[in-house]
């Protein structure tokens, strides 16, 4: 038969073996120097305090063996006749009876009080481990993340392999590196949303148990744990709680992110609306002018007189250079919003691209009033000429057209920047106001009834200096007017090593 | 007799704006609104000059280009709008005379049409060498140029460069083609050169050299030199 035994089994057997006898010997041992100063029934006494103690130590079958060795050693050595296993008085049965029985209530009082404690213990543990769980899942910063943790849990708990897997609508996600059955497993348990595996009365031939994480209605994927410890209802409960804190730092994260998409998406289609009113209001002001000077040359023309005539076909030219510039800041704004529109970086010569681009203004009648200074030497700036000409261009025409008086650019280097600024003296930009006049579609106070289309200009001005590492700053000047200012990083500049 | 100008653009209001602007210049205006019914036309009519729209229903402008290159020097006047950039480089670069990025003036059109007939027929006329303009000669064949009067010295790689310009006669001239003639073709990326060089000439040739009169830069495409 002792080959049917566990070592476990085996080794508790040994220990009540070695309890009994040294609990019984050392009774007998106490007794015998006790022998002729003490009474027999204190030496009844050694034997049951030796009972006692070995019930305490030893389990059930080790107290009853030490409560009948104690009375058969009590009985031979000492209850007369000696040395039999006689019992001459009846006073000595019911020692012995009392014995086995002091020796049965204390082995299952002490078995009982250890279960409890190990119990308690286990109690502990499971709650520590929850606990430091929680804390852990509060730092995840993705789904990713907590799976990770939740793993790490649960091994940790049950000593065992462990599989987490997020699912979405009822469909388990990446599952690359888990077997192919324990993946059907844990799709059939999101699928039922329910505990599968030994012990569960669900799938019970199966060798892992399988835990959704989340509640019916919203299981956000499962785990699947084979238990090498705590294998019993208390550890199954253990996991499911595991999986219900996962599940909430899941839902948590999925609740935010969604949170985050719905704020998103309010925004773009609250920029989306400013910018279609934007963009319809500047189109529509110079088209209104356009239809308006052209229909009246058209329908009226006998009756206008050749001044008249020529005021309106300059407007028509004019409205319609307005609005070429609007649509163009239009779409490289959508553009460079997008993203998707590759620039051309080249090696840039500001004085170059400042000069092509007043060489235009210049044919406006207001293009006087630009007055120009480069410093000389300049370094090159990597760049797109096109998208920094449209920059400076803008950066003029809104000067001219918020003031009367001279528009001054200024092109210079401070330290590892380019500056570029220009200077008007008009209204100015008011305070508060500095940041906001870069916002797309956003109109200055001053500047509402009278004038237009600025919106769209300063806000391309702003992406086009972001994409090429620079800044773009609006102040106020001291005796009125505003300055803007464009500054372009420096980089090292490229060999030149020509050929004179 | 009439010059005649053939008109690519699948857009009717333009067209027709442009057959009235050019008929009203004493030009004989064709028309054609895809690339198929400009060759047919180039195969069966004079045309003395070709105004290209890009962007054409049918195809590539400048399979046009080079079809017309391989057997003639018939000038051709490109139209684009600003995000055809590229194309329109290719194009220039393929043989194309000049471009217009739209929406243009007619004024811009018919200046340009008068400096790309200049070049009807280049291949028999003597090239152009000379340059003389509000106060600034370059004279290839004697190597002399002259600002107000006054003889300027010019390193050999600025000549190089300011005779590239003159050549051309207010055509523009793209980065590559300088880079190429001026530098050699290995150096066809390297614009900073250009931009250097352009500093130094404008710094020699200008009056105001950030407000250059002569030496004109075409945003993102090349140089030019201004014509009266």
């Amino acid at each position: 038969m002792a080959n049917a035994l566990t070592p476990a089994e085996r080794a508790s057997v040994r220990r009540d073996v070695v309890g009994v006898v040294v609990a019984v010997a050392a009774a007998t041992a106490v007794s015998a120097v006790l022998e002729g100063v003490v009474s027999l029934t204190s030496q009844a006494m050694v034997y049951l305090f030796a009972v006692v103690a070995a019930s305490y130590a030893l389990d059930r079958v080790g107290a009853i063996a030490s409560a009948v060795g104690a009375v058969t050693a009590f009985n031979f050595f000492f209850v007369p006749p000696r040395f039999t296993l006689e019992v001459e008085h009846r006073d000595n049965l019911i020692a012995l009876a009392a014995m086995l029985a002091v020796a049965l209530l204390v082995s299952t009082l002490s078995a009982a009080l250890k279960r409890e404690t190990a119990a308690a213990r286990a109690s502990d543990t499971r709650s520590r481990q929850l606990r430091e769980l929680a804390a852990a899942l509060l730092a995840a910063e993705g789904e990713h993340d907590v799976l990770r943790i939740g793993s790490g849990a649960l091994a940790h708990a049950f000593a065992g392999p462990v599989h987490l897997v997020a699912a979405r609508e009822g469909v388990v996600g990446d599952h690359t590196g888990i077997a192919d059955d324990v993946a059907r497993g844990l799709q059939c348990c999101v699928g039922e949303a329910a505990v599968l595996g030994p012990g569960t009365g669900r799938w019970p031939g199966l060798d892992a148990w399988y835990v959704p994480l989340g509640p019916r209605g919203n299981v956000v994927g499962a785990a699947c744990v084979k238990p090498a410890v705590a294998a019993d209802a208390v550890g199954r409960e253990h996991a499911e709680a595991i999986a219900a804190l996962v599940a909430q730092a899941i839902a948590r994260l999925r609740l935010a992110a969604a949170n985050l998409e719905t704020r998103a998406a309010l925004q773009r289609q609250h920029l989306q609306s400013t910018f279609l009113a934007s963009v319809s209001h500047d189109l529509r002001t110079p088209l209104t002018a356009i239809v308006a000077a052209a229909s009246s040359l058209q329908q009226q023309r006998s009756r206008l007189s050749a001044a008249e005539q020529e005021r309106l076909l300059a407007a028509i030219v004019a409205e319609a250079s307005h609005l070429s510039a609007v649509t163009e800041n239009t779409l490289q704004l959508v553009r460079l919003a997008a993203g998707g529109e590759a620039m051309r970086l080249e090696w840039q010569s500001v004085e170059e691209i400042v000069g092509s681009v007043v060489a235009r203004l210049r044919a406006r009648p207001d293009g006087e009033r630009i007055g120009v200074r480069i410093a000389p030497g300049l370094p090159l700036v990597r760049g797109d000429a096109t998208l920094l000409g449209q920059l400076v261009a803008n950066l003029l025409d809104n000067a001219l057209k918020y003031s009367d008086g001279p528009v001054r650019l200024v092109a210079c280097r401070l330290g590892k920047r380019l500056l570029v600024s220009v200077k008007d003296g008009g209204s100015g930009v008011r305070e508060g106001e500095a940041e906001r006049v870069f916002e797309p579609f956003y109109r200055g106070g001053g500047r509402t009834a009278a004038t237009r289309g600025a919106g769209l200009g300063l806000a391309l001005c702003k992406a086009i200096a972001d994409v090429h590492g620079g800044s773009l700053a609006v102040g106020a000047r001291p005796r009125g007017g505003s300055r803007f200012t464009l500054a372009l990083p420096i980089e090292a500049q490229p060999e030149a090593a020509l050929v004179a | 007799m009439t010059l005649s100008v053939l008109v690519v653009e699948d857009d009717r209001d333009i067209r027709d704006v442009l057959r009235a602007s050019l008929a009203a210049e004493g030009f004989d205006v064709l028309t054609a609104v895809s690339l198929s019914e400009a060759t047919a036309l180039l195969d069966h009519a004079r045309v003395d000059l070709v105004v290209l729209d890009l962007g054409l229903p049918d195809g590539d402008g400048a399979e046009l280009v080079r079809r017309i290159r391989r057997s003639s020097a018939l000038p051709v006047v490109i139209a684009s709008a600003r995000h055809q950039d590229v194309e329109k480089i290719e194009l220039l670069d393929a043989g194309a005379d000049d471009f217009l990025t739209k929406p243009f003036a007619v004024g811009e059109l018919l200046a340009r049409i008068r400096v790309a007939l200049r070049h009807r027929g280049t291949a028999v006329q003597p090239a152009v060498t000379r340059y003389d303009s509000g106060g600034l000669v370059i004279d290839l064949d004697a190597h002399r140029v002259e600002r107000n009067d006054e003889a300027l010295h010019l390193t050999p790689t600025e000549f190089r460069l300011a005779a590239c310009l003159v050549r051309a006669d207010g055509r523009v001239v793209t980065h590559r083609q300088l880079l190429t003639d001026v530098w050699g073709a290995e150096h066809v990326d390297d614009v900073h050169y250009l931009r250097l060089y352009m500093a130094q000439l404008r710094a020699k040739l200008e009056d105001v050299p950030s407000e250059p009169r002569h030496l004109l830069t075409e945003t993102g495409v090349g140089y030019r030199l201004a014509t009266d």
